[in-house]
């Protein structure tokens, strides 16, 4: 692969792994301010067509935001593809969890929480005035770094979201809950004790119980945070083995400190350090040929 | 004492040796001390055991010749009368000594104590539970830390001032402002009933639950707001992640998180109401011998009716009406623990799905 997708262009249609190269390669450095496409996007007040249509399920413009004085986020103008895997990469402290949990706006409970720029959900602001977060969160599910089972029983559990919004009657609750009970793989493992509770699961199914829990609110983005990091290897395999049969229907964004990992299951690499939005470009261009010095160093190894 | 003396010895190291460390030297050092040390742990572990028995076994001893007399019409019986006048006769019946024409039944005093702990209770769980949730989840830090000295403030009115408040100030209050207007439209249903007619002076069964709902808001919402503090932020997260509202993350995950916990609170907060003596004897009129005809007119309960009649009591010379006393103190003994047994009870049977182990509850 020769061509290299760096900083947040994404043009080629879902399902399509080989990106058009089309889109001249902005870099990072001198040739264009950063955050410049971003001021431009939101002076035209929607996402252009050229550069954002078709691909991109959320798209970041010109994203800052830290909580009190630090910034966490410097700038970020990120596409990310829609109906693809992205991974989120970078350093310990390099802002690629909170990126993720501005997506669908969990950082809003943290105290001291400030941000400027915009992201876009299919073209829309997430800040935008009488937007219900409710809405947003059930469209924008979430996988946690440890499994977080309510305090329910496993039928329960999977279902909790579909309760709270009301998306099925009380006839419905069951058939949604094995679909996604078979969906992940847990069914023939919790079938006859549904009333169970989820805490004696092991931690793999566990995790699994949370991915069928966010699945079965009919989601459009999964965010998984670092998803397997408390998990043994044999859990982590089914987690990645379920994230590929996830896409094109859902967007998958994937926090992971595991290099291996981001490589297996991602379509996309996002690089980020202190902060900054390093590259972004197809994960194979992204891990054997970097644009950026910073991600070669990384991916190599040598810091972070 | 005893447990604090090897550690304070200086011949077992020196500062910057850890305690562990220090205590077992001092211990090694002297097994006269570890001996002092074992019994004291011993003897404190069985002072409660002992005192609850003793206190149980003085008590049934006194009552004795009254629960014999007494029978099982004690409990169905609303009558309190302690014998014929100023020329009373000493009697003997089936070998208890009492004064001619005494009669006792306490229905009226334990109907009293179960009622105004429910009022108390229905009144105090609640804004316990929601002022916890409040505390921890909604006000501003700052905030929350004054809302927790006010909760332990109000825990530690002494209870004849809130009493003397309750007989002076709230109990009129209730009767001329707000008792009418519920009296006029409850309907007239049973247990609603209750809340028709009569509206009294202030002194009754509504009063004095409220007065002890006062009491015991404190040591719900206290036990509460800490309960729910332990709770891991990581399934909240899960829930608001998922859309849920702020109550519904609230009702589905963070009190059945500490429901357990909470049923413990409640109990903890019963035994304060059933056995609270002194704001209560001030609130509720005492009217012995009788059941109240509604929750507004007087009434009295177990701890009042022994508080006030005691001196009257002790007139008894052949010591029955005090035996009498005795026999009322085991009957609310007995409802105490029962409330205790029954909500262990309830615990087993709630606490349905399992929570992970050492979740810190």
């Amino acid at each position: 692969m020769n061509h290299s997708h760096v900083r947040g262009t994404v043009s080629n249609p879902a399902g399509h792994p080989q990106g058009d190269p089309s889109v001249a390669p902005a870099s990072a450095g001198p040739g264009r301010p950063p955050g410049a496409l971003g001021a431009a996007l939101k002076a035209e007040g929607l996402a252009s067509p050229q550069t954002r249509a078709g691909g991109a399920a959320i798209c970041t413009l010109g994203l800052t935001l830290g909580f009190q004085q630090r910034d966490v986020l410097c700038n970020i103008d990120l596409d990310v593809a829609q109906g693809k895997v992205t991974a989120l990469l970078g350093p310990t402290g390099s802002g690629k969890t909170t990126l993720l949990r501005t997506f669908n706006r969990m950082n809003d409970m943290v105290s001291g929480y400030r941000h400027s720029g915009d992201v876009l959900l299919d073209g829309r602001s997430i800040w935008r005035s009488g937007l219900d977060t409710m809405a947003l969160r059930r469209k924008v599910g979430m996988l946690f770094q440890r499994p977080n089972p309510f305090p329910m029983s496993i039928l329960d559990n999977v279902v909790a979201g579909v309760k709270a919004h009301r998306l099925a009657g009380r006839a419905g609750i069951r058939p949604i809950a094995e679909r996604h009970l078979r969906e992940v793989g847990l069914w023939d493992a919790v079938a006859t004790r549904l009333k169970d509770s989820p805490f004696r699961l092991s931690g793999g199914q566990q995790q699994l119980l949370c991915l069928a829990r966010a699945l079965a609110v009919d989601p459009d983005v999964l965010l998984l945070d670092e998803p397997t990091s408390s998990l043994d290897p044999v859990a982590t395999e089914s987690i990645e083995a379920l994230i590929r049969t996830l896409v094109p229907r859902l967007t998958v964004v994937i926090v992971t400190h595991n290099l291996a990992q981001a490589r297996r299951v991602s379509d996309r690499t996002v690089f980020l350090n202190r902060g900054r939005l390093v590259e972004h470009g197809d994960t194979g261009q992204v891990f054997e040929n970097p644009a950026e010095a910073e991600t070669a160093e990384y991916i190599s190894g040598r810091f972070g | 004492m005893a447990a604090s003396a090897p550690v304070a010895k200086p011949e077992g190291g020196a500062g910057g040796v850890p305690l562990p460390l220090r205590l077992g030297a001092a211990m090694r050092g002297s097994a006269r001390r570890g001996d002092v040390i074992r019994w004291a742990g011993r003897i404190g572990a069985f002072i409660p055991l002992l005192s609850l028995c003793a206190i149980m076994g003085v008590l049934l001893f006194e009552a004795l010749p009254a629960i014999r007399l007494n029978g099982w019409s004690f409990f169905t019986r609303s009558v309190w009368n302690e014998g014929t006048g100023y020329n009373a006769q000493i009697v003997t019946t089936d070998g208890v000594k009492h004064l001619s024409g005494s009669s006792y039944g306490a229905l009226p005093e334990i109907v009293g104590t179960i009622g105004t702990s429910l009022i108390a209770l229905v009144v105090a769980v609640p804004v316990s539970v929601g002022a916890a949730l409040m505390i921890v989840e909604r006000l501003p830090r700052r905030l929350a830390y004054l809302v927790g000295v006010f909760l332990e403030l109000l825990a530690g009115i002494p209870s004849v001032v809130v009493g003397l408040w309750g007989a002076v100030t709230f109990g009129p209050f209730i009767a001329h402002d707000v008792a009418p207007v519920i009296a006029r439209n409850m309907p007239d249903v049973p247990v609603l009933n209750f809340f028709r007619g009569n509206t009294g002076n202030g002194e009754g069964m509504l009063v004095s639950g409220l007065v002890l709902a006062i009491m015991v808001i404190p040591i719900v919402a206290a036990t509460t707001r800490d309960l729910i503090r332990q709770v891991p932020i990581l399934p909240r997260e899960g829930a608001i992640a998922l859309g849920m509202s702020d109550a519904q993350c609230a009702r589905r995950i963070t009190l059945p998180w500490v429901r357990s916990g909470i049923i413990g609170a409640v109990v903890l907060g019963l035994g304060r109401a059933l056995g609270e003596t002194m704001a209560v004897a001030m609130t509720c009129g005492v009217l012995l011998g009788a059941l109240p005809g509604n929750v507004y007119t007087t009434m009295t309960t177990i701890a009042a009716t022994i508080v006030t009649y005691l001196d009257t009591a002790f007139l008894d010379a052949t010591g029955f009406a005090v035996r009498t006393l005795a026999e009322l103190g085991l009957v609310l003994m007995v409802i105490t623990l029962a409330a205790n047994v029954g909500a262990r009870l309830l615990v087993r049977r709630v606490s349905g799905t399992a929570l992970p182990i050492g979740r810190g509850v």
